[in-house]
């Protein structure tokens, strides 16, 4: 098998290629070379670096690990929290986890439900994403209580005080939405990697390694008829998530918008909170994807071409955040509520330098905040009007880690600044974060990391099966379909 | 084999049924096979060896071996002990009430106390009384804890070493017969003043022995010349008792008698009942003083002035006042009171207004001075008020049964010059609060043989030979007379816990009498006093009373004696000149919390929030913002929230010099700095310790209150002091939480409150939500009345003593987690440093119980629901902690348990290897258990209320335990009565919340919403009313009754009194002043710009 690109095919003349849409697999590779490059990276063997993030962010897992015990023995109180900031870093992680979340469900499912063919190189990593970034959100609502050994009270089980959990609180229905999310998600993953692991699975040269895999490609063998129940199955859980890729995060939304908070009390925050997690999501997923596709060299399956429209995605829904913060802003203007105002003007926007001077005010206590939300989120991604931006992948990679910071403050913004300072101002005060709410989001991040080494390693980064299908060679008229075709074909039509 | 209870057979009575005929038998086959759980046979299979159930047991055990069976987690195993023999009265479950009464500074207060199986769990005032009518003061709240205190002295110890009663009062008895030898020349007693008249008898007992003895009173917060100088305008043996009842017009020159000086308790509920309903008028108070206290903020005028030159400004008074009416001698008078150094620059308008206001109401106003003024003043003072024709109206004279003391400084010199050989201490704690300059500390040292009574370990334990635990008040015998006269009996509640002994006790056994444990010396008293003979039904009425009814002292009519008061000026020293205009005074106050360092080991104390500053663990040097300015402290613009960190300045005075925190206090003096005494105690239990500091050493006996500061110094940034402040931010922020208007707005429009900010223009409130029904037949609700309203705080302590809340220490206050349910939100007019001259205000905050509770529809698990009878309740066994409510409280008054309050240490510091020092509560399991899992601190608890562990939300339940108590009695009537469905409601007023009881001017209602009649109804009815944030619609069913204040037209202030919610009043400069884009709060129709005298809360124009 050689990785020479093969010359063009001699059907086409150079007008006619130039004018084709540019391939999803470049460089002309055919189907062998494609799993020859996934399997090769599961079955070679790891490169040293991999031991060594690997054991970096396992232990920063570890001390995530520590930190949440520490907490559940000791008390909330060694986190910062306070009486008017009763949700810190705590919730403020948990949204951010869980609009990194979104990024994966959306490109798998609603993209492939609007045929958008260009998924396929970079689905099944979101995915996995996904999951682990819904593992890591998970663990902040749960230790986040006061009294976590009592937190099955959430759950409706029928119990002898005969007390239900109370369906009207938004922070349920976050158990319900979430919940769901993670386990549709798993399963969507799941079910794509199938053809996969059996491919791994035939390809294994280890007795243990084929058995494993064995199990869980659940004896495909590739069958037409398996083909059949497989796409159904895809195409319904597809549909499946796709309601739930809007519905989680809305719901995480109505934790603020439905409390009568100023600064939460918001209707704009569904949508909002929607466009933002794929924002957030389609920049954590780039963030991941451009160094992966510079390690294992697969410029040929994720493309220039990926990149480009991910950057759209990020401008277009970029975009829409800052046109949410702005009408955020006009809303508390027009109500006319005292209380509205502050929490935008006094609470956010007024800086020392230029609107705090302008509007005479002094300068909110978190202004930095929201100007660090507005420069990462809003400003950051205008760069990708430019082709030339989006084309420079380490310049890409910059602004997605601007992006990925702006969505943390823009949770941590929206959560404390409200809280800070609401009504009655007897009751004002600050937020100070302690080095365990620090080290805890810190090994969520080694936590994550540590999730998506092992997905690198023991499971098919890019979905074989799929890319495959949008490969210009998939297509049975294609000119450079192979001979045995092209006899068949004839004799069909004999 | 289940274990089978021998059950003892049942008796039989009636008629008996059996289910078979085995039954009716009772074989012991039959009787065998009741008690298996199963038939023989069906658990066990015999064959194998091994039976199913042994199997079973095994394996069980083998898991809870492995520890999957939790046998780590097993509770603690407690056993109940019931009485073996009933005791009298005692009701398990059921509390009782004792009526004592507190010893004070000056006289009593009636108390009615709670007992719980024989401990005494709260206090609550003596409505019989008037000194109390129910209500009391933070210090009587308080004093509980003291009881309690684990750190209180024990056991008795002679020369260190362990001692006992029989010993003591051996050596007592020995010690009585040596000084009665010489007459008592070698002997000295310095007591605290104390108005029990067995106190006075047994010292008349022991004079009679001992003539030659010094027996002298200290009290470091009372004015030194205060008594010679009441003595030389009234004559000796009198008492000066303020009627602010009668008084229309009231000037308090410097004294803070809503607060913790003078009347206390009596003067707040007077002065409130004179304002509680404006439509009936209102008396005007006018308060000169150096910095804010209770009293300035519930000024209608106030006169910001160095203390210092409180005595000048007393003098221009007295001359406008006498000019006024025409009096040359009061002018003649003022002329004789001298004081050196230059006059200051004083307000003549405003002084020609407060006492043109005076003069028009002869006979009905009433000056009053505080401590910290010289003699000559005070008299001056009296002689303003004999020439206004007060005397005898608004200030009576009653007789004093008090005895004259010597001083301290006369003991000190005895000592000095050497005759002393036996010096008892009965409480007070000169070693650590006498003057400075006595040096007592070391003139105790060269006493051989010093007995020491105190409740605590303190720092003048030191070298005493004899170290006495005393007895606290609620657990031993004695009497008092309160400010009026009245006899109070003071009877013990339990048992003294630590073996502690009384003061009468000691006495009696000095006096050469028995070694007495009962009542007996008070009785012997109390026979005396009611015609010689003992009458047990008076005296079982004066122990359930706990007064001795018509005992109060007739007052006598008597005039200001103008010809000895002027001898009096002659004699009395000088006043002291004032501190030069660039330099600095600092005047020492008493605490509101620790008074005079008393109840310095007292954790509620110390974690209550001052009430000015809300400052707690801590007392610091108090400076107006321009004088922060000038020592270089640099004010935070922002005021975003709390501050906790304060530069440190060193204070120079006296001789001595003093670091502390320098906390910036709007409303205060130039160039004066308030220090608070009785913080930096030295020999101290847990709670005490490290807290504050010691500004006694600065105090000598010549400035005992005001100091002239040699020099005054901020050190470096780089040390600074942490402070717990709970309420940082000064200014309301143009919002209209707190409301007020003048008398003159009021009249014109009684609901002006009603139609202020928001208010005046919000469309009606509609709910999406269909709320349940609330179908009790009582609604409960609450109102407080802030006209009357001073923020004393009583409250806070009430609602801590009553509900089990914890302390959580210094650091957690830091963190803003502290836990009390009610908190008193103080606010300034404007938090611009520029104006010298804010308003102050103060707003009890507790949980509304707002009928759309927005705390109730976010909880996940359903832990705080609605109850039937309107409350928003909370179930802590249901609550997980989301802390959801909280967040979406608009008031903010839900508290969370972030630590295990209860358990952990709060007190302990830990010193990790990084990052700092910081509190034993983060060491979590692996900490010490805190002091309040003490056995003791334990006792206090109330019972009937849940003390909460950690992660459990709590908040303000409107004290639903005496809800349903009552409710329990009404029931239980309603059983017996003939029509029990008609019965069941409860009666008129019959529930009084903690903080409702507490409440020294009554400005606390709480009730039945649907009864017509209740005190509660009637104040929601009042045109006053308004809630809090009306436009959520949260149906707060706490409301508050908007303050009128009754400015002087003719003062020169008057335009900018009561003027709080006018937004536009904010000064030019301040960044709060036109605030168009804030919305029209107060400015309607003109949102752009700052309107100085427009009309305000207009909203009912439109």
């Amino acid at each position: 098998m050689s990785n020479e690109p093969t010359p063009p095919p001699a059907g086409f003349r150079p007008g006619e290629l130039s004018l084709a849409r540019e391939a999803l697999v470049l460089n002309n590779r055919s189907f062998s070379w494609v799993t020859e490059k996934v399997c090769g990276i599961v079955e070679g063997p790891a490169p040293k670096w991999w031991y060594v993030a690997t054991a970096a962010s396992a232990l920063l897992a570890l001390v995530c690990f520590t930190l949440i015990g520490y907490l559940i023995s000791t008390g909330v109180g060694v986190w910062g929290l306070n009486s008017p900031v009763g949700w810190a870093w705590d919730i403020t992680n948990f949204v951010f986890w869980i609009g990194i979340g979104h990024a994966g469900t959306l490109i798998s499912a609603i993209l492939f439900l609007t045929r958008q063919r260009w998924r396929t190189s970079i689905n099944r990593a979101a995915e996995a994403m996904t999951i682990f970034a819904v593992i890591c959100a998970g663990i902040f609502p749960g230790i986040h209580v006061g009294r976590i050994w009592m937190v099955w009270f959430l759950a409706p089980v029928p119990n002898s005080n005969a007390i239900w959990p109370n369906f009207r609180s938004p922070l349920l229905w976050d158990i319900f939405a979430v919940s769901t999310y993670f386990t549709v998600s798993l399963l969507f993953w799941y079910t794509g990697m199938v053809p996969d692991l059996a491919t791994l699975r035939d390809r294994a040269t280890n007795l243990w390694k084929k058995r494993i895999y064995g199990f869980f490609a659940l004896g495909w063998r590739g069958a037409n008829r398996q083909w059949r129940h497989y796409e159904m199955a895809y195409l319904i859980l597809a549909a499946l998530s796709t309601p739930l890729v809007l519905s989680v995060h809305s719901i995480v939304s109505f934790d603020f918008a439905t409390s009568v908070i100023p600064g939460w009390h918001t209707t704009i925050f569904p949508p909002y909170f929607v466009a933002g997690a794929i924002f957030g999501g389609f920049a954590m997923v780039l963030t991941l994807m451009i160094p992966a596709r510079a390690i294992f060299k697969m410029h040929d399956l994720i493309t220039p071409r990926h990149i480009d429209v991910m950057c759209k995605i990020l401008l277009l829904t970029g975009t829409i955040v800052g046109y949410a913060y702005l009408m955020e802003l006009f809303v508390a203007f027009y109500s006319g509520n005292e209380f509205e105002r502050w929490a935008f003007l006094r609470n956010r926007v007024a800086d020392p330098f230029i609107f705090g001077p302008m509007f005479g005010v002094e300068p909110a206590p978190y202004w930095w905040a929201y100007w660090a939300m507005m420069l990462c989120n809003v400003i950051s991604p205008q760069f990708f009007w430019s082709r030339k931006m989006r084309n420079r992948v380490i310049g890409v990679w910059i602004i997605c880690m601007f992006i990925n910071c702006g969505m943390w403050f823009e949770r941590f913004v929206i959560i404390v600044t409200s809280l800070h300072r609401d009504f009655l101002p007897s009751s004002w005060g600050m937020f100070h974060p302690t080095w365990v709410d620090m080290w805890t989001f810190i090994g969520t991040f080694g936590l994550f990391m540590f999730l998506f080494l092992l997905f690198i390693k023991f499971l098919p980064m890019i979905a074989m099966a799929e890319i495959k299908g949008v490969m210009p060679q998939g297509d049975p008229h294609h000119p450079s379909a192979d001979e045995a075709e092209a006899v068949h074909l004839q004799e069909y039509r004999g | 084999m289940k274990r089978s209870f021998q059950h003892p057979p049942e008796r039989l009575n009636g008629r008996k049924y059996w289910r078979s005929l085995e039954e009716q038998a009772a074989s012991p086959e039959f009787r065998e096979w009741l008690d298996r759980e199963f038939p023989a046979g069906a658990a066990e299979m015999e064959a194998d060896g091994v039976s199913r159930r042994n199997f079973l047991q095994l394996m069980g055990a083998s898991i809870a071996l492995a520890g999957f069976g939790m046998t780590g987690c097993r509770r603690p195993e407690g056993y109940l002990k019931p009485y073996s023999n009933s005791i009298e009265w005692v009701i398990p479950g059921k509390p009782l009430l004792y009526a004592t009464a507190m010893p004070r500074r000056r006289g009593a207060m009636p108390l009615v106390v709670t007992t719980h199986e024989g401990r005494p769990t709260k206090i609550e005032g003596n409505p019989l009384h008037p000194a109390s009518n129910g209500g009391t003061d933070v210090f009587a709240q308080i004093s509980i804890l003291d009881l309690y205190d684990p750190d209180r002295a024990r056991p008795i110890r002679l020369d260190g070493q362990a001692s006992t009663a029989d010993a003591l009062v051996a050596e007592l008895a020995k010690l009585s017969q040596e000084i009665a030898a010489d007459r008592g020349a070698s002997f000295a007693v310095l007591a605290e003043e104390n108005s029990s008249p067995t106190r006075a008898r047994l010292r008349a007992e022991l004079e009679r022995r001992c003539p030659r003895l010094t027996w002298a009173e200290y009290e470091p917060l009372r004015g030194a010349d205060e008594a010679a100088a009441d003595a030389a305008a009234f004559g000796r043996r009198m008492r000066v008792r303020h009627r602010f009842a009668a008084a229309d017009v009231v000037v308090s020159v410097g004294s803070d008698f809503l607060g913790c000086d003078e009347g206390g308790v009596e003067a707040s509920r007077d002065f409130a009942g004179r304002r509680k309903d404006p439509s009936q008028g209102m008396n005007r108070l006018y308060v000169a003083e150096h910095r804010y206290t209770v009293t300035g903020g519930m000024a209608d005028h106030r006169c910001r002035l160095r203390a210092g030159h409180l005595p000048a400004f007393t003098v221009a008074l007295a001359k406008a006042v006498a000019a006024e009416i025409g009096n040359a001698d009061l002018a003649s008078f003022a002329d004789g009171v001298r004081i050196e150094g230059t006059d200051p620059a004083l307000d003549a308008a405003w002084i020609r207004g407060a006492a043109g206001d005076l003069a028009s109401a002869k006979g009905r106003s009433l000056v009053v001075a505080g401590a910290l003024l010289p003699g000559p003043v005070r008299l001056l003072v009296h002689a303003i008020n004999g020439a206004l024709g007060n005397v005898g109206r608004t200030l009576e004279l009653v007789p004093s049964e008090a005895l004259p003391a010597a001083s301290i400084a006369d003991l000190a010199a005895r000592i000095t010059s050497g005759g002393v050989k036996h010096l008892l201490l009965l409480g007070g704690n000169p070693a650590f609060n006498a003057p400075a300059d006595l040096k007592w500390a070391d003139l105790q040292k060269s006493v051989p043989n010093v007995i020491r009574l105190s409740l605590h370990e303190d720092e003048s334990c030191a070298g005493a030979r004899w170290k006495v635990p005393a007895a606290h008040y609620l657990e031993s015998w004695g009497d008092a007379l309160s400010a009026d006269g009245t006899y109070l009996p003071v009877q013990p509640m339990i048992e003294p816990l630590h073996g502690g002994v009384s003061e009468l006790q000691v006495l009696a056994v000095l006096a050469g009498l028995k070694f007495s444990t009962g009542p007996g010396l008070v009785r012997e008293t109390f026979a005396a006093r009611t015609g010689g003979t003992m009458d047990e039904t008076k005296w079982t009425a004066f122990l359930r009373d706990g007064l001795l009814r018509d005992s109060a002292a007739k007052p006598v009519p008597t005039a200001f004696n103008g010809g000895a008061a002027r001898a009096a000026l002659g004699m009395l020293p000088p006043v002291p000149a004032p501190a030069a205009d660039d330099a600095f005074e600092v005047v020492f106050v008493g605490d509101s919390k620790v008074d005079d360092g008393r109840y310095a080991n007292n954790g509620w104390a110390q974690e209550l929030p001052d009430p000015i500053t809300r400052l707690t663990w801590d007392n610091a040097a108090l400076v107006s913002p321009a004088t922060a300015q000038k020592l270089g402290i640099q004010l935070d613009k922002r005021a975003s929230g709390r501050t906790d960190t304060a530069r440190i300045v060193r204070i120079e005075a006296g001789g001595a010099a003093l670091e502390l925190p320098v906390l910036v206090s709007p409303g205060h003096a130039d160039h004066s700095i308030t220090v608070a005494l009785g913080y930096g105690r030295r020999t101290v239990g847990r709670v005490g310790a490290g807290v504050g500091f010691d500004a006694y050493p600065l105090r000598s006996a010549a400035a005992a209150f005001v100091a002239s500061v040699a020099q005054v110094e901020l050190l470096p940034e780089s040390r600074v002091h942490k402070v717990a402040v709970t309420h940082g931010h000064w200014n309301m922020e143009g919002r209209d939480l707190f409301r007020e208007g003048t008398l003159e707005e009021y009249q014109e429009n009684p609901a002006f409150a009603k139609t202020m900010g928001m208010d005046g223009h919000i469309p009606p409130n509609v709910s999406l939500y269909k709320t349940p029904t609330l179908d009790m037949p009582e609604q409960w609700g609450m109102a407080i009345d802030l006209t009357v309203c001073t923020g004393c705080s009583a409250c806070v302590v009430a609602c801590q003593a009553e509900n089990n809340i914890p302390i959580v220490g210094k650091e957690q206050v830091i963190n803003q987690r502290e836990m009390h349910w009610m908190r008193i939100d103080r606010y300034f007019a404007s938090a611009d440093p520029s104006t010298p001259d804010p308003e102050m205000v103060m707003q009890p905050v507790a949980c509304m119980h707002c009928e759309n509770a927005p705390c109730e529809t976010v909880c996940p698990v359903n832990a705080t629901v609605h109850s039937g009878d309107g409350m928003n309740v909370m179930v802590y066994n249901r609550c997980i902690g989301t802390r959801y409510c909280a967040n979406n409280c608009p008031y903010k008054v839900r508290r969370f348990n972030y630590f295990d309050y209860n358990k952990r240490d709060v007190l302990g510091k830990w010193k990790p290897p990084v990052l700092g020092e910081r509190s034993n509560l983060y060491k979590g399991p692996l900490g010490p258990l805190g002091m309040q899992t003490e056995e003791t601190l334990k006792l206090q608890k109330n019972p009937n209320v849940t003390v909460r562990m950690r992660g459990v939300m709590e908040k303000c339940t409107f004290c639903v335990q005496r809800i349903e108590s009552e409710r329990i009695t009404t029931r239980v009537k309603a059983g017996h009565s003939s029509d029990p469905a008609a019965n069941l409601r409860m009666p008129t007023d019959a529930v009084k919340t903690a903080c409702q009881q507490a409440c020294p001017s009554e400005a606390i209602v709480f009730g039945d919403l649907r009864d017509p009649e209740g005190r509660v109804a009637k104040a929601k009815n009042n045109p006053r009313d308004y809630r809090m944030l009306e436009y959520l619609n949260v149906l707060p069913r706490l409301s508050y009754l908007a303050r009128v204040r009754n400015p002087n037209p003719a003062m020169p202030d008057a335009a900018t009194k009561g003027r709080i919610n006018a937004k536009a009043h904010a000064a030019p400069g301040d960044s709060h002043g036109g605030q168009g884009e804030q919305g029209a709060n107060g400015d309607h129709g003109n949102p752009g710009g700052p309107k100085a005298d427009g009309p305000r809360g207009g909203g009912e124009k439109h």
